[in-house]
C-alpha cells in the first residue's frame, strides 16, 4: 500500500504535466490556425473551445451579424478595421509572444452563443484575460468593447486591447497601401490636367464668367445660412413622419431642424434675394410701362407673400414669437 | 412762395447744399449711435449696472487689477488664485486690449476729475463702442457704394442688429465688445488703403489690426480674410502697385504690431493660421518681381520663362512649408481653429472645445433671430457687388462667403457675420429705395420712341452684347426708371412695412433673449410681477463671508471666473480651460463614488464643493445637465475608471429617478444635486422639475461632504469637504456610526448549531 501510494505522489508532476500540456497546445493549434488566417472563423463549438475556463492566453472575440438581412450597418463598417487589427497584431507577434488569439463569430454561426450571452445587439466585441497562467487577471469575466459612437477605427480598438493586456508585446496596427487608390488618383489628377490644358480655350470663358461666379457665391451663401452645415455636422434626418402616417416638414424646437427644412428655408430666401434684385435691377430696365407696373406688383407681391410665410414658419420654431404679416398669421 | 422756395434751394444746392447734407448726416449718425447704445441698455435698468455670465468676471477682475497695481505688474501677473495648485500666468495668456482700453477711459476720466468706478466703465464699454461700430460701417459701406444713403443704412442695421448686440449689451465686457468695432474699422483701413494704393492708410490699418490682436483672438479670421482678398485679386488678374503697397505695408507692419502681445508671441511666424498671410506676402514679391521684369524686358519668351521660374519658387516653397510643419518648428493647427475646417473633429478628440454651447453649429432659426430680414437681403446685395465688381467689392463677396461657412459651423462666429450682413443688406436696399424714391419719373415713351428702341442701331446693339459678355445678365438693358407713381408708394410703402418690423423684432429681441445677465434670473409671478432669483449672488456672497480667505472651492469649470471675481475665492479650473487634464481630474471627482473622490480633494486641498441644481426651480443650465461632459472629459483621461456608457441605463436612457444605474446614483455630482432634496416635498413626492421625473424615496447619502449651504431657491448647493476621522475610520463607518448603527461583527459567523452526539 506505501509502495503503491509512493508511486501515485511520484507520478503526480506528471500527471500535472500531461495534464497541462493540451492547454498549451489549445493555444499553438489556435495559433497556428490564426497565422494561415486570423480573425479565426468561429462556431459555436470552436467558440466554447476557445473560451473554456482554464485557459492561459488571452481571446478576444467580435460577435457579429454581417448579413445582409441583419441589416446591421455597425457589423459591416467595423468588419474591415477588425481584421485589420487582428492581421497586423498576428503578423507582427508570429511567435505568439502576446498569447491572444482574434476570433469573428456570426451570428447566423452562433446563435446559441449568442442566445446563451443573452446579447440583443451586435456587434459586441469581448475581450477574455487569462484564468491561469503568469498573466492571469483575478476577474473572470469577459471585457466588453462599447460601440458608442459609431464603428471605431483599429487604431482605438487596438489601444483598448493593448490597455487590458498590459503584459507582453503589442504589436502596432499597419494599414495596408492602398496602391489602386494611388493609381486612381494619379491617373485622375493627370487626367484632369490634361483635360484642362487641352480644353483651357473653351474654359477660360466659362471661368471668367461673372454670372456663373455671382451664381456660385449666392448659391453657397444660401446654403450656409439656412443651417446646411449644422444638418451636415449633425447628421439631421432628411424628413420625419408627424407620427399620424403624415410627414412633418419643419421639426419642433428652435434649434433642431430636418434636411427638407433646411431646403426649403433656403429656398425661400433665394426667391426673396430674387425678387428683390428683380426690382432692384431688372424692373427699372423694362422700357415699357405696362410691363413695368404689372412686374413691380407681382415682384412686390412674391415679397410680400413669401415673407409672411417665412414669418409665420418662424412662429412654428419660435412660439412665443409675435411678428407676423397678413396671408399667413 | 417763391422765396421760400429759393431758400430751400440755396439748402440743398451748391456749397451751403453740401453743409446742409453734411450736418444731416451728423445728425443721422448721433440719432444711430444714441439708438444703438440706449437699446443695448434693457438689462441695467430692468436689473442694475452688473457684470452679465462667465468670461465677463475675469475680465473685470483682470481690469481691477490693473487700475489697481499699474501695468507693468498687469504685464507680469502671476495668479495663484486660479488652477489650484498651478497658478496661472494671467499676464501672459490673455488678450489685454479690452482691460487695457477700460483702464484707459478710467484714467482719462479720472484725470478730468470726473469719478467714475471701474464697475460702471466695464458695464457701459461695449454699448460705447456699438456706436463706433455704428461708425466704423457707415464708412466702410461708402467705400462699397455711391448712393449716399446705403451707408447710413448700414450704420442703422449694425447698431439694431441682435446678432451683434448678443454680444454687446451692457455688462457683456468680452472681447468680443471692442473687437467688433476694431475688426469692421480694420477692414475699412484696409479698403481705404487697397483702393488709394497708400502706405499711410496701410500703415494706420496695421495699427489697428495690431490693436485688434490685443483684444481678441478672433483677429485670426482678420489674418485670413486679407490675404484671401489678395489672393483672389492676383488670381483674377489683377494685380497692382496699389495692392503690392498696400499689403506689403500691412502685413510686415501689421505681423511686427502683433508680435508685441505676450500671448502671440512668435505665434505669427509659426502657426498655420498665419501662413496663408505669410505666403501671399511672398506670393507679392514674386508677382511684383515678375511684373517689374516684364514691364522692362517685353520679349514674350522671357515671360514664359518667368512663368516657369515663378511655378518653380513656388513649389520650393510649399516644399520647404510642409518640411517645416513636418520637421515641427512650424506649430500645428491648434484645435478650435482646426475644428473650423473638419467638422467631426473636435468631437472625437477634444470634448472640451465640442461641450461649449457657442461652438455648436448654427440652425437656421438663429440666423433669422438674429437677422431678421437682413438675411434674405444679404444675398441680394451680394449680387448688387457683382454689378461693378471693383477690388471692394471682391472683398465684400470673399467677406461675405467665408464668414458664411464660420457662422454655420459655430454660432458664436454669427458675430463676424453680421457686419457683412448688415453691409449687403443695406446696399440691396439702399438701391431699392433709390430706385423708388426719386419724384422724378421717365417720359412715357411713343410709339415712335419705341420704335426707336426697337430699331437700334447695329452699334448700340453691339455695345450691348460685350456688355452681356462681361457683364451681368440682369444688366444687359439701359436703365429707364420707374413710371407710376403708384409702383413707387407701394414698394416704398411695403419697404418701409418690412422696416418697422425689422426694428420691432431687434428690440423684442434685445429685450427677451440678450439682456439678462444670467447671474440674476428673473421670472414672473402668477399676477405678472417681476420676481429675482438672485441665488448666485447670494451663494457667491456666502462664500466670501463664511469661508476663510484660501478657502479653495472645486466647482465645474463654468463657474470658476464667477467664484474668483465675485466670491474672491482659490479655484480648481476656470473657464480659461488651458489644462485638460485638470479639467478632467474634477470631471473624474464628480463622477465617481465618494471614496475615489475623496482622496482627489484632498489632494487638490479643496475646502468646499459647489454645485448648481436646478431641479427645484426649473432651471435647465445646472450641472446635472452638464454631467455627461464632466463624464466625457473624465473620460478621455481614465478611459477605464470613468465610462459615459455607465451613466446610461441598459435601454441607452439618460434618467436621474429611480431607474438610474448605480454609478449614477453613486456619483459625486448625484448625491450633491439630490442630497436632502425629498425633505422638501411630502414623502415620495419629490419630483425634478427640469428633468420632469419623480424622485426616489430614499435620498443619497453622503459621508465624505457635509452640507454648508444651499441657496434661497436651490440653485446654488455648497458642501464642505469632511476632515480625516479623528480615530482613523473612515468616513463611511463614521457616519453610520454616528447614526447609531451597531458595527456588524466581525466575528465568523458559524454553522448551524449541532449537538453534539459524543
Amino acid at each position: 500500500m506505501h509502495f503503491l501510494k509512493g508511486l501515485v505522489v511520484s507520478l503526480l508532476p506528471f500527471a500535472a504535466l500531461a495534464a497541462k500540456k493540451p492547454a498549451a497546445d489549445k493555444f499553438q493549434q489556435f495559433h497556428t490556425k490564426a497565422l494561415s488566417s486570423t480573425p479565426l472563423k468561429l462556431d459555436d463549438t470552436i467558440y466554447g473551445q476557445l473560451t473554456s475556463a482554464p485557459r492561459d492566453y488571452s481571446v478576444a472575440v467580435l460577435l457579429t451579424a454581417l448579413e445582409s438581412r441583419f441589416g446591421c450597418q455597425l457589423c459591416r463598417e467595423f468588419q474591415p478595421e477588425w481584421d485589420l487589427v487582428s492581421k497586423s497584431w498576428t503578423k507582427g507577434d508570429k511567435k505568439g509572444e502576446s498569447r491572444l488569439i482574434y476570433g469573428t463569430l456570426d451570428f447566423s454561426e452562433g446563435k446559441m452563443t449568442f442566445q446563451s450571452l443573452g446579447l440583443q445587439t451586435a456587434p459586441v466585441l469581448l475581450l477574455f484575460r487569462p484564468t491561469h497562467g503568469p498573466h492571469a487577471s483575478a476577474d473572470t469575466a469577459p471585457l466588453r468593447y462599447d460601440f458608442t459612437s459609431g464603428a471605431p477605427p483599429a487604431e482605438q480598438i487596438h489601444g483598448w486591447i493593448a490597455r487590458h493586456l498590459p503584459d507582453g508585446p503589442h504589436p502596432e496596427v499597419h494599414r495596408p497601401i492602398n496602391w489602386m487608390r494611388i493609381i486612381a488618383v494619379t491617373t485622375t489628377l493627370l487626367g484632369t490636367v490634361t483635360f484642362i490644358s487641352v480644353a483651357w480655350p473653351y474654359l477660360l470663358p466659362i471661368i471668367q464668367n461673372r454670372n456663373l461666379w455671382a451664381a456660385i457665391s449666392l448659391i453657397s451663401i444660401l446654403l450656409f445660412t439656412s443651417g446646411h452645415m449644422f444638418n451636415h455636422i449633425r447628421k439631421v434626418p432628411y424628413v420625419a413622419g408627424d407620427g399620424k402616417g403624415g410627414v412633418s416638414y419643419f421639426a419642433g424646437g428652435f434649434s433642431n431642424q430636418f434636411g427638407l427644412e433646411t431646403q426649403i428655408v433656403a429656398a425661400m430666401y433665394g426667391l426673396l434675394s430674387f425678387a428683390t434684385i428683380s426690382l432692384a435691377l431688372k424692373v427699372p430696365r423694362i422700357s415699357d410701362p405696362k410691363t413695368q407696373q404689372v412686374a413691380v406688383l407681382i415682384w412686390g407681391g412674391v415679397i410680400f407673400v413669401m415673407y409672411s410665410f417665412l414669418l409665420s414658419v418662424f412662429r412654428i420654431k419660435n412660439g412665443g414669437y409675435p411678428f407676423w404679416l397678413p396671408p399667413f398669421s | 412762395m417763391a422765396d421760400s422756395g429759393s431758400i430751400t434751394e440755396s439748402f440743398f444746392k451748391g456749397s451751403s447744399g453740401r453743409n446742409t447734407r453734411g450736418l444731416l448726416r451728423l445728425t443721422i449718425l448721433s440719432l444711430i449711435a444714441a439708438a444703438a447704445i440706449s437699446s443695448r441698455l434693457f438689462s441695467v435698468i430692468r436689473f442694475e449696472s452688473i457684470i452679465h455670465e462667465f468670461d465677463p468676471w475675469f475680465n473685470f477682475r483682470a481690469t481691477k487689477y490693473l487700475v489697481q497695481h499699474g501695468f507693468y505688474d498687469f504685464w507680469d501677473w502671476f495668479d495663484d488664485r486660479t488652477w489650484h495648485p498651478l497658478g496661472r500666468v494671467t499676464g501672459g495668456t490673455l488678450y489685454p486690449g479690452l482691460m487695457v482700453t477700460s483702464g484707459a477711459i478710467y484714467h482719462a476720466l479720472r484725470a478730468l476729475t470726473i469719478p467714475v468706478d471701474i464697475r460702471n466703465i466695464c458695464v457701459l464699454l461695449a454699448p460705447g463702442f456699438s456706436g463706433l461700430t455704428a461708425y466704423a460701417t457707415y464708412l466702410f459701406t461708402n467705400e462699397m457704394s455711391t448712393s449716399p444713403s446705403a451707408g447710413l443704412l448700414a450704420a442703422a442695421f449694425m447698431g439694431i442688429a441682435p446678432g451683434y448686440i448678443s454680444r454687446s449689451v451692457a455688462g457683456s465686457y468680452d472681447n468680443e465688445a471692442i473687437a467688433i468695432f476694431l475688426l469692421v474699422f480694420t477692414f475699412f483701413l484696409w479698403i481705404k488703403a487697397l483702393k488709394l494704393g497708400s502706405a499711410f492708410w496701410g500703415a494706420l490699418c496695421a495699427l489697428f489690426y495690431g490693436y485688434m490682436v490685443s483684444a481678441w483672438g478672433g483677429y485670426v479670421f482678420i489674418t485670413n480674410l486679407i490675404p484671401l482678398h489678395v489672393f483672389v485679386l492676383v488670381c483674377m488678374g489683377r494685380f497692382s502697385p496699389r495692392v503690392y503697397v498696400s499689403y506689403c505695408t500691412w502685413y510686415a507692419l501689421g505681423t511686427l504690431a502683433s508680435m508685441q502681445i505676450p500671448f502671440v508671441g512668435f505665434l505669427p511666424i509659426r502657426s498655420s493660421e498665419h501662413m496663408s498671410a505669410l505666403g501671399v506676402f511672398g506670393l507679392l514679391q514674386l508677382v511684383g518681381f515678375v511684373e517689374f521684369v516684364r514691364a522692362g524686358v517685353p520679349s514674350k519668351q522671357f515671360a514664359t520663362l518667368l512663368r516657369g521660374f515663378v511655378l518653380v519658387v513656388f513649389a520650393i516653397a510649399f516644399g520647404g512649408l510642409v518640411l517645416l510643419t513636418v520637421s515641427g518648428v512650424i506649430a500645428p493647427w491648434t484645435g478650435r481653429f482646426y475644428s473650423l475646417w473638419d467638422t467631426g473633429y473636435a468631437k472625437i478628440h477634444i470634448p472640451i472645445i465640442a461641450s461649449v454651447s457657442e461652438h455648436q453649429p448654427t440652425a437656421w432659426p438663429a440666423f433669422f433671430f438674429d437677422l431678421n430680414m437682413l438675411i434674405w437681403l444679404f444675398p441680394a446685395g451680394v449680387y448688387l457687388c457683382f454689378q461693378k465688381l471693383a477690388d471692394e467689392q471682391v472683398f465684400v463677396v470673399v467677406y461675405a462667403i467665408l464668414a458664411s461657412y464660420f457662422s454655420g459651423v459655430m454660432v458664436r462666429l454669427m458675430l463676424t457675420l453680421t457686419p457683412i450682413v448688415c453691409v449687403s443688406a443695406a446696399l440691396a436696399l439702399s438701391s431699392l429705395l433709390d430706385t423708388y424714391l426719386t419724384i422724378k419719373s421717365p417720359t412715357e415713351p411713343t410709339d415712335s420712341s419705341a420704335d426707336a428702341v426697337n430699331g437700334t442701331t447695329a452699334s448700340s446693339k453691339k455695345a450691348e452684347k460685350a456688355a452681356k459678355q462681361d457683364g451681368l445678365r440682369s444688366l444687359s438693358k439701359p436703365l429707364v426708371g420707374i413710371y407710376t407713381t403708384f409702383s413707387k408708394t407701394s414698394v416704398v410703402s411695403a419697404l418701409t412695412a418690412y422696416l418697422l418690423i425689422f426694428v420691432l423684432h431687434c428690440t423684442w429681441v434685445t429685450s427677451n433673449a440678450y439682456s439678462s445677465p444670467s447671474v440674476v434670473l428673473a421670472s414672473r409671478m402668477p399676477d405678472g410681477s417681476q420676481h429675482i432669483i438672485d441665488d448666485y449672488r447670494e451663494a457667491y456672497q456666502w462664500l466670501r463671508q463664511n469661508t476663510p480667505e484660501n478657502a479653495k472651492i472645486m466647482s465645474w469649470w463654468d463657474y470658476g471666473y464667477q467664484i474668483g471675481g465675485m466670491a474672491d475665492r482659490p479655484t480648481l479650473v476656470d473657464n480659461n480651460t488651458w489644462n485638460n487634464t485638470h479639467i478632467a481630474t474634477v470631471g473624474k471627482a464628480m463622477s465617481s463614488r465618494e471614496e475615489v473622490s475623496y482622496p482627489i480633494m484632498r489632494q487638490h486641498e479643496v475646502d468646499y464643493v459647489l454645485v448648481v441644481f436646478g431641479g427645484l426651480l426649473g432651471y435647465s443650465g445646472d450641472d446635472i445637465n452638464k454631467f455627461l461632459w464632466m463624464v466625457r472629459i473624465a473620460e478621455g483621461i481614465w478611459p477605464d475608471e470613468v465610462k459615459e456608457r455607465d451613466f446610461f441605463t441598459d435601454r441607452g436612457e439618460y434618467r436621474v429617478d429611480e431607474g438610474a444605474t448605480e454609478t449614477m446614483k453613486n456619483s459625486l455630482m448625484y448625491k450633491m444635486s439630490y442630497y436632502n432634496y425629498g425633505a422638501l416635498f411630502p414623502p415620495g413626492q419629490a419630483q425634478d422639475r427640469v428633468r420632469g421625473v419623480r424622485m426616489p424615496e430614499k435620498g443619497p447619502e453622503l459621508n465624505t461632504v457635509e452640507e454648508a449651504f444651499t441657496s434661497e431657491n436651490w440653485i446654488i448647493r455648497i458642501y464642505k469637504v469632511k476632515d480625516l476621522d479623528n480615530v482613523g475610520r473612515d468616513h463611511a463607518s463614521a457616519s453610520s456610526f454616528a447614526k447609531g448603527n451597531k458595527k456588524k461583527k466581525t466575528t465568523k459567523r458559524r454553522g448551524p448549531k449541532v449537538l453534539r452526539v459524543e
